[in-house]
């Protein structure tokens, strides 16, 4: 009797277990790819890292901001075109040379495309390069201090929104015009638009050791908008893509007049054949004007160095330059796949998805199949550099991104979703809702030969019911999907700063290694550098007084300074002698119209100070940096003008 | 030449690596600090494990009152001595071959070894007890004397205090000629 | 005793397995179902009308509304836009052949109805003297269709526009006849 009661028993937990197991197949089969739930995929435990890095553009803010996938955890906001109080940036003496231009300091900037350096056609997570629209300037962000290393300022551009897109070596990145305008600029009717604008696609060489950019050659094109572009990559490599929209020419009432053409162009510049043009001397070397702004990391210092001059090559008389491939209605993205071969021609108007194929494009140029053409650049027939269209995937096709297993992934603004279609068959497998009308999306290496094929950022312009409400101004979004499956699934909406314009994602193992931990004090060559406490000093020149400043946890060196007069222009060059991880310190002076100082240990920065009153002033650290942070504190006595109370600093007494 | 010789021998010469290689390692574990802070000890001098640890430990023990890191002290000069004599000292007795001497050599070495773990603690006990009466920190009764050898705690720090590679090398060395003994008795009476 | 426990147990255990582990509260496809309509589920009485909520306030146009609901595209006229929306009215429905709307609203008719119905919009907002004679407008379904101006009226194809509303994301011409594309 009791063995049978162990029979039954027995029997009905093994049911069970297999019940319990059943369900849960089934479970994961409705699930997708993975059995875990959204909230787990995108939960990275408290203390754990993300598993890449996402760089996200800051729009309208200027700024670029790194964020980790798949947590959509916030790390930094790295200032760029903007002026940042918190970071100094654009206040200290050390970085206002970053803002100049050839217009003087301009304090903010529209950022728009990162897009990180490469080698070999794959990321190598040294450099991320983001472009300013408004006042045409590409910037250089280094990934190890996560630091903007370097403007330059894009001359006979204007609205500068088909860049930063590097080449597969990183060879040049490249950065073409939105608005053509006269080259060079002079005084006209506006109404003289048609034929006499230009517009101008420049080509940044990249210094390979340092990143340093300079300007190689414009190419000079008609007077369309150039909205996006991208690199060639493996067998087309040496040629660079350019959608193009008010081929028009249309100068007024531009949502209507620009959008007449059945057809706009998207562009392909061999810039291989301008590399021999220029080499065979076929260039005109144009007057010009515009800021290289470089920031030393030795230094901590950016100079500006004015340019005088540009090396433009004319497209209308060079031949096999530049040929256009008719694509409909103005085409907003233009992306290259992994293999080099097929380039998506996303007509923000259209209906359908347009694909061009390179080869057959290489094909059409040799065997002369022209269907017309625009100020001496050959059209080539449409027909003939077709690859496929992708017929009604949605309503305002925007961008498109690849996931290397020969899927291809295009935003859709109107009807506010990402579809999935594949290559070559261009079927759409899949589509899911955004929240609410996607721009750009983004897959880590998505414009590379080698993408990361397991996540896609899709970023939205809208947000109205998403979160919770913040007066008329609420937040845009990023929404993560996992493409790792058949279907892509939803696992996490995520606000973010300014307008995500674009984001370049990277494998978090490619950067971290190199993050910098603390510049060393020897290597400071920065002219206001104290590198002891026994250095310090404050020296008169005229009505200029330096204080040669120390800070280390947590004492200011000198911290009383006694014999500064009212109209005075004080400058605290500060170093913070620390050289430890994560203990930077900040220094404010109460009246000062600057902003903060946040200094990293072994860096030093420069606030200039000028006391307009009689009295005993305090300043602080404002980095809360040890637990004597409160008393980290000093004073500075200002007399009157004509006081004759001597110069004097200590610390301690001494 | 015989086999224990040839132990002693390398035995002393084992001593000349702490020229090189660090003697001793004190170092302190945080959790705001995931890579401890370390001194690496030499028998010339006092260095950073990882590159600013000195720096740090000073900023940090300045709180409670604590001493800078010695740059300069007398044992740095005279342990350099006592080690090339020592050594000198075994080459010579081991070209020489008695047995009586090995042993005598080994006594010595042990001796200098107590009296140089004995100068140690006397360091360490200085360091973590004459603390400087301004001190912006004070907990009446606690000392921040690091171990002698091992792990203790002090406020939310580990002290950890063992022997690195050149100090492990001696230790062989020195056993090499304790075993150089042996070797000779054997040697001797077979 | 010990083994009644254990058949306790099992059975509990077979109840429930299939429970509420199954269901997956937090899984990825949930996260859509909140707002099946997307940005239409948005819920907004104060902000100007935008083109569905004009269109579902208008006793005219009923059956455009059904439609569009049928087709699920009401996101697409909740959009930030600028659009151009020719809505035809009632009788311009009742006008098609007979049976064709009944036809169009079926399930398995979804796509072929939402191609016909972007055949109405166009991207940009065209009223006034943008409604040149003669100028052709480019609209979502991907066909184009002119415009032509006789003395007062003006025509999109052969439709009539009746009236002009301005909505918050474009603007609404009713129309009196269904655009049919000219590919199906």
């Amino acid at each position: 009797m009791r063995n049978s009661y162990k029979y039954v028993a027995l029997s009905l937990l093994l049911a069970a277990a297999f019940i319990f197991s059943s369900c849960q197949q089934s479970g994961s089969n409705n699930s997708g790819a993975l059995s875990s739930s959204a909230a787990e995929r995108s939960f990275v435990p408290p203390g754990e890292h993300d598993e890449f890095y996402a760089f996200v553009s800051g729009g309208f803010s200027g700024q670029l901001a790194v964020y980790g996938l798949p947590s959509g955890r916030l790390f930094k906001v790295i200032p760029v075109f903007s002026v940042d109080a918190e970071k100094a940036w654009g206040f200290n003496e050390e970085t206002k040379a970053m803002l100049q231009t050839s217009h003087g300091f301009i304090p903010w900037g529209d950022s728009h495309h990162p897009d990180i350096s490469q080698t070999k056609g794959k990321l190598d997570g040294r450099w991320v390069f983001i472009n300013e629209n408004n006042t045409p300037r590409i910037a250089r962000i280094s990934l190890s201090t996560f630091e903007t290393d370097e403007i330059i300022e894009i001359p006979n551009s204007a609205g500068n929104h088909s860049s930063s897109f590097v080449t597969e070596n990183t060879e040049y990145v490249v950065a073409g015009t939105r608005f053509s305008v006269p080259i060079p600029q002079r005084d006209m009717s506006i109404a003289d638009y048609k034929g006499n604008f230009k517009g101008a696609l420049s080509f940044i060489k990249v210094d390979p050791k340092n990143g340093h950019m300079n300007i190689e050659f414009q190419v000079l094109m008609p007077g369309f908008d150039y909205d996006l572009s991208h690199p060639g990559r493996g067998k087309s490599h040496g040629w660079f893509f350019f959608s193009t929209y008010n081929t028009e020419e249309a100068n007024t009432l531009m949502e209507v007049n620009a959008s007449q053409n059945d057809k706009d162009f998207i562009a392909a510049v061999n810039w291989k054949k301008a590399e021999e043009y220029i080499k065979a001397g076929k260039f005109k070397t144009m007057p010009a004007n515009y800021a290289h702004n470089i920031y030393d990391e030795s230094t901590h210092t950016a100079t500006t160095t004015m340019k005088k001059e540009v090396r433009v090559l004319d497209s209308s008389e060079l031949p096999g330059l530049v040929y256009f491939m008719p694509t409909p209605k103005s085409p907003h993205g233009c992306d290259v796949d992994p293999s080099g071969e097929y380039i998506v021609g996303s007509g923000k108007l259209a209906a359908a998805l347009t694909v061009h194929s390179f080869s057959k494009m290489e094909k059409a140029i040799a065997d002369k199949n022209f269907s017309g053409e625009a100020y001496g650049i050959p059209i080539l027939s449409f027909d003939a550099t077709l690859a496929g269209t992708v017929e009604q995937p949605g309503l305002g096709p925007l961008h498109t991104e690849f996931d290397g297993k020969g899927n291809a992934y295009t935003t859709f603004f109107i009807s506010s979703e990402v579809v999935k279609w594949k290559l070559g068959t261009w079927e759409v497998v899949d589509r899911k809702p955004t929240y609410y009308s996607v721009g750009h999306l983004m897959i880590p290496g998505g414009n590379s030969r080698e993408p990361y094929g397991k996540y896609v950022v899709a970023m939205n312009k809208i947000t109205k019911d998403r979160y919770l409400p913040t007066g008329p101004e609420v937040t845009q979004s990023a929404q993560l999907y996992d493409i790792s499956g058949e279907k892509m699934e939803l696992i996490l909406d995520f606000p973010t700063i300014g307008e995500p314009h674009y984001a370049a994602g990277c494998p978090a193992d490619l950067i971290k290694p190199n993050s910098k931990k603390f510049y060393r004090l020897e290597d400071n060559n920065h002219p206001y550098a104290t590198k002891s406490e026994s250095k310090t000093k404050v020296v008169r020149e005229g009505r200029d007084v330096h204080i040669y400043m120390t800070m280390i946890r947590s004492h200011f060196a000198p911290d009383n300074i006694e014999g500064i007069k009212v109209g005075d222009r004080v400058y605290f060059h500060v170093t913070n002698l620390e050289q430890d991880y994560d203990v930077p310190h900040g220094i404010s002076m109460i009246g000062a119209n600057t902003s903060e100082l946040l200094i990293m240990p072994g860096q030093t920065e420069t606030f200039v100070w000028q006391p307009t009153k009689v009295g005993v002033w305090p300043f602080y650290c404002t980095d809360f940096c040890s637990a004597l942070h409160q008393e980290m504190q000093g004073y500075v006595r200002v007399s009157p003008r004509n006081s004759n109370i001597k110069l004097s600093w200590t610390l301690d007494g001494e | 030449m015989k086999k224990s010789q040839i132990l002693m021998i390398v035995g002393s010469l084992l001593l000349l690596p702490l020229f090189v290689l660090p003697l001793w390692n004190i170092s302190l574990e945080a959790p705001q600090y995931p890579t401890a802070l370390g001194i690496d000890i030499y028998i010339t001098k006092m260095a950073d494990h990882n590159e600013g640890d000195i720096q740090n430990i000073n900023i940090l023990n300045h709180y409670v009152g604590m001493q800078k890191l010695p740059e300069k002290m007398k044992e740095f000069e005279l342990f350099p001595i006592v080690i090339i004599v020592m050594t000198i000292l075994g080459v010579i007795f081991g070209f020489i071959g008695n047995k009586k001497l090995f042993l005598t050599w080994f006594v010595l070495i042990g001796i200098l070894g107590c009296i140089g773990m004995y100068d140690f603690y006397l360091w360490e006990y200085d360091y973590g007890h004459n603390l400087n009466p301004k001190a912006a920190i004070k907990f009446p009764g606690t000392a921040y004397q690091p171990p002698l050898i091992g792990t203790k705690e002090i406020l939310n720090f580990k002290a950890h205090s063992y022997p690195m590679s050149g100090g492990y090398i001696m230790f062989i060395g020195i056993f090499m000629t304790l075993g150089a003994y042996f070797v000779a008795r054997k040697e001797n009476s077979g | 005793m010990k083994s009644l426990t254990i058949v306790f147990l099992a059975i509990a255990l077979i109840f429930s397995a299939c429970g509420p582990g199954d269901q997956q509260p937090g899984s990825a496809d949930n996260y859509g179902e909140n707002t099946p309509k997307g940005q239409a589920s948005v819920v907004d009485d104060e902000s100007a009308k935008n083109i569905l909520q004009i269109a579902a306030g208008s006793p005219d146009h009923t059956t455009l509304v059904a439609a569009v609901q049928a087709a699920e595209i009401e996101h697409v006229l909740v959009n930030a836009g600028p659009l151009t929306v020719f809505a035809p009215n009632n009788a311009a429905f009742t006008a098609l052949p007979e049976g064709t709307v009944e036809t169009l609203l079926k399930p398995e008719n979804k796509k072929q109805l939402a191609f016909i119905l972007t055949n109405h919009a166009a991207p940009s907002t065209y009223k006034g003297r943008l409604l040149k004679d003669g100028r052709k407008i480019y609209m979502a379904s991907g066909e184009y269709i002119k415009i032509k101006r006789d003395g007062d009226d003006i025509f999109i194809g052969d439709a009539k526009i009746l009236g002009t509303i301005d909505a918050s994301n474009g603007v609404i011409h009713v129309v009196d006849k269904v655009l049919v594309p000219s590919k199906k």
